[in-house]
């Protein structure tokens, strides 16, 4: 990789500057952040104590980053975090199984998010999600950096994405080997979002902590 | 004297290596490698000299230790496969949807009017629909419309939808009723019109809609009606869901594609047949007018194209013009293949019947002294052509322990099937039949609907396996085996076949009980159906029966399961029919090339 670091803080710093001093673009961020906030509304996460290890076979979980519908409240595309978790759920329960969401708090990598979930997870398959959209499938057997289906380029996740994927981890629960869920692949995606990914990351990455249980939550769609 | 005989097979190249000392042979090493280039071409002098190689190496010798090698005079026949489809489904006016979404929702059969999910206010009350739900509705919308309806005083009976969405919408409605999801094109489905649906329970399928009598119980149809709409019940037997429409001109057909006629060239007789009246009619005619000397397809159709290509790649291989080339023998096999169902709204697919061709052409024989002189000049050994290829297999077959005259030989490679059958008083007797492992493969890719031949033939080759969870896979006969270390991911769930290079996944939905019984019905429709057809042809009086021993050789004996299905098959006819172990060590393998060593001492 030839972006160290130093020239990615100068990206990002610029990519600050241009924001604050623009002020026609900081009402319109300002306007997309507040809708999108009414929309974020609609998803609730109620904790609702530890998160214990299911027994029912016919569970997928989800395991969210600790910004999810939080501190953020879409993706790196602007789609709301309430959309994205609906559709998942919605897969899901096309299949005929049940979702169980938590939050996971000591870490904001996917892969642990992830993992964690499917190791509390009764089928042994979970979700892992990030605030920026970035998800896998994961299993309980298979190591923490290793994965049923990843989907690393968030900008290219759609909610029919989303959809598919909730259906797969269903599928990969219920024993079936479904057919990977098509990615899309764009060379210009990584240039053209890593600041914001960055950025993105960063922001999750401050709302981690340490040593904290994961959490399950009651979802609550208004 | 250090004598090397060498075979070259479709597939493989094969070295036996003896010492003779006083006319009796010692063998010393083996080698086998893959044949380089088509058998009976130049480019298989690279195959030659490594497998030579290889044998040498194991012996400690040196080429230069050699005296003699011989190499066989190449049973010029060369085989290839083509497959057409014969029938085809259509559909017109949307009559049915009979396709089979993995999650319908609700359960049971609804009557009605089909109406789209905007209208709906417009319906009073009592009044029986069918809602149709395009994509752009999401299922919380559409389960709050039905209910609201449902409320009013409308019978919703029903529900097509576009997205999959099923079960989501059928847990949110007061009221269970059949919903069939995920059709594609819902612009084509007929608003208006009187429809029925059906959804079974999982694990169930329909059972109204694929009787005739059932649909005229819903439609009312009269006699006349009834005899009209079999073809859709037919279509539909075996679905979890289905829907059947009632269009003013709605008709399922399936109609036989004209594939042409093949015009089978007998010494004595010709014959001419459609492709289209299926394999057994092709391979009826095939028999009726052995020995078969050239077989043509009629100009301009499927049929004709097929033998065509079959005529220019053998051309091509051998270096000769096409009409020299003469089509041998025709293995016809009946198979199935997937095709997208003509006018469907929901991108069904239906199995179509099709017919699987292997052809046998013989080649020019000259090819072979040109590689003996080639070689010759490369290695510095005399090398001289031996006998004809049977012969030689059956010698290299007689060294199996338990074997003796009289006796017959089945050579199951990749390309052709070849048999030879020695009397008790030496005299020897042989045919060569088109079709085998290709063939097999070819079957497999298109009844499993595989687009290129890698995973079919690994499929093949090798046993399956079901990966269960990481750590333990299920076997094809159910026995289960356990892991220390996870699996790799890419197993998870997945029927993988096992290969000596580890498991491979196959992609697709194919339960493994399926693929299994795809494998092992290939190999039957080819294997042991040439199996008795050769030996047909070889028995002196022609009847099966009078043939009491048979070896397996050859590459495709070697298969796990290959002999075992010739063998069953064999044992209704009270004949001894086993994998043959040359030299008491080779397996099935290195027939003829231990014979080509074997006959220098019984020419000497």
């Amino acid at each position: 990789m030839a972006i160290n670091e130093q020239v990615l803080r100068d990206i990002i710093e610029s990519v600050l500057k241009e924001m604050s001093d623009t002020p026609d673009s900081g009402a319109a961020s300002n306007a997309v952040a507040t809708s999108a906030a009414a929309q974020a509304d609609s998803v609730k996460l109620t904790p609702i104590g530890d998160a214990q290890a299911g027994t029912a076979a016919d569970e997928v979980l989800i395991g969210l980053a600790p910004a999810f519908a939080d501190s953020q409240i879409d993706t790196i595309i602007n789609i709301p975090h309430d959309k994205v978790l609906k559709e998942i759920i919605a897969g899901i329960e096309e299949e005929g199984l049940k979702a169980r969401v938590i939050k996971v708090y000591r870490s904001s990598d996917v892969a642990v998010c992830g993992h964690d979930a499917a190791d509390l997870s009764g089928s042994g398959v979970a979700i892992g999600l990030q605030s920026k959209g970035t998800c896998l499938i994961h299993q309980k057997d298979l190591p923490q950096l290793s994965n049923l289906e990843l989907f690393s380029q968030a900008p290219l996740i759609d909610l029919d994405t989303y959809r598919a994927i909730g259906k797969n981890a269903a599928k990969y629960a219920k024993g079936e080997s479904p057919t990977p869920v098509p990615v899309r692949n764009d060379q210009m995606a990584r240039p053209a979002y890593q600041a914001r990914a960055a950025l993105l990351h960063i922001k999750e990455t401050q709302h981690v902590e340490k040593g904290k249980k994961p959490v399950e939550m009651k979802v609550s769609f208004q | 004297m250090i004598i090397a005989g060498i075979d070259i097979g479709n597939a493989s190249t094969e070295t036996a290596l003896a010492r003779y000392t006083n006319g009796t042979p010692q063998f010393l090493a083996s080698g086998i490698v893959p044949t380089t280039g088509m058998k009976g071409t130049r480019q298989n002098i690279h195959g030659i000299f490594a497998s030579l190689k290889q044998a040498l190496t194991q012996a400690g010798l040196t080429v230069e230790e050699v005296d003699l090698i011989r190499i066989n005079e190449a049973a010029p026949v060369i085989g290839d496969v083509a497959m057409e489809t014969i029938t085809e489904t259509i559909i017109t006016e949307s009559t049915m949807i009979g396709h089979n979404p993995s999650t319908p929702g609700g359960l049971g059969t609804g009557v009605g009017t089909t109406v789209h999910m905007r209208n709906i206010d417009k319906i009073a009350p009592h009044e029986s629909v069918i809602v149709i739900i395009p994509r752009d509705i999401d299922f919380e919308t559409s389960s709050r419309i039905i209910n609201e309806s449902l409320a009013r005083g409308v019978y919703v009976n029903g529900a097509i939808v576009q997205r999959d969405d099923g079960v989501l919408i059928n847990n949110r409605l007061n009221k269970k009723i059949p919903i069939v999801d995920e059709v594609s094109l819902i612009d084509k489905v007929p608003l208006g019109m009187w429809a029925a649906i059906e959804v079974a329970a999982p694990g169930n399928v329909v059972e109204q809609l694929s009787n005739p009598y059932g649909i005229a119980t819903v439609f009312d149809l009269s006699s006349e009606e009834t005899k009209q709409i079999v073809p859709i019940s037919r279509a539909l037997i075996g679905n979890r869901s289905a829907v059947v429409i009632k269009t003013p001109a709605g008709d399922v057909k399936e109609r036989k594609i004209p594939a042409g006629k093949i015009t089978i060239h007998g010494k004595h007789k010709n014959a001419v047949i459609n492709i289209d009246d299926g394999a057994d009619v092709v391979m009826e005619a095939i028999r009726s007018v052995a020995p078969v000397e050239d077989v043509e397809g009629e100009a301009g159709t499927n049929a004709g194209g097929m033998l065509e290509r079959v005529r220019q790649t053998m051309a091509n291989l051998t270096d000769s013009k096409p009409n020299k080339i003469k089509i041998q023998d025709l293995l016809a096999v009946d198979t199935f293949v997937p095709q997208n169902v003509k006018g469907g709204v929901a991108e069904e697919f239906s199995m179509e019947n099709a017919v699987g061709i292997a052809a046998m052409v013989r080649a020019d024989k000259l090819q072979m002294d040109q590689i003996a002189r080639e070689l010759e000049k490369e290695v510095g050994v005399k090398v001289e052509v031996g006998g004809v290829e049977a012969d030689m297999a059956i010698r290299g077959a007689l060294t199996t322990p338990g074997s003796n005259k009289p006796l017959a030989i089945i050579d199951m490679g990749a390309g052709s099937t070849d048999a030879a059958i020695v009397s008790g008083s030496g005299e020897i007797h042989s045919i060569h039949l088109a079709g085998a492992g290709n063939m097999v493969t070819l079957l497999i890719a298109s009844e499993l609907g595989f687009d290129e031949l890698a995973f079919p033939e690994d499929i093949k080759k090798y046993p399956l396996a079901k990966v269960e969870t990481l750590f333990n896979i299920r076997h094809e006969d159910g026995t289960v085996e356990f892991y220390d270390k996870p699996l790799d991911a890419s197993t998870f769930a997945k029927v993988v076949i096992l290969t000596p290079n580890g498991m491979v996944p196959i992609p697709g939905n194919h339960s493994m009980e399926r693929i299994r019984a795809v494998r092992r019905e290939a190999k039957t429709k080819v294997f042991v159906t040439n199996a008795i057809r050769s030996l047909e042809r070889v028995s002196p009086t022609g009847n099966v029966r009078d043939i009491q021993f048979v070896t397996l050789v050859g590459g495709s004996a070697l298969d796990f399961e290959i002999p075992q299905l010739v063998t069953d098959a064999l044992a209704q006819f009270s004949i001894v029919a086993g994998r043959a172990n040359i030299r008491a060590t080779e397996g099935p393998r290195n027939a003829v090339a231990t014979g080509l060593v074997l006959a220098y001492g019984e020419e000497a």
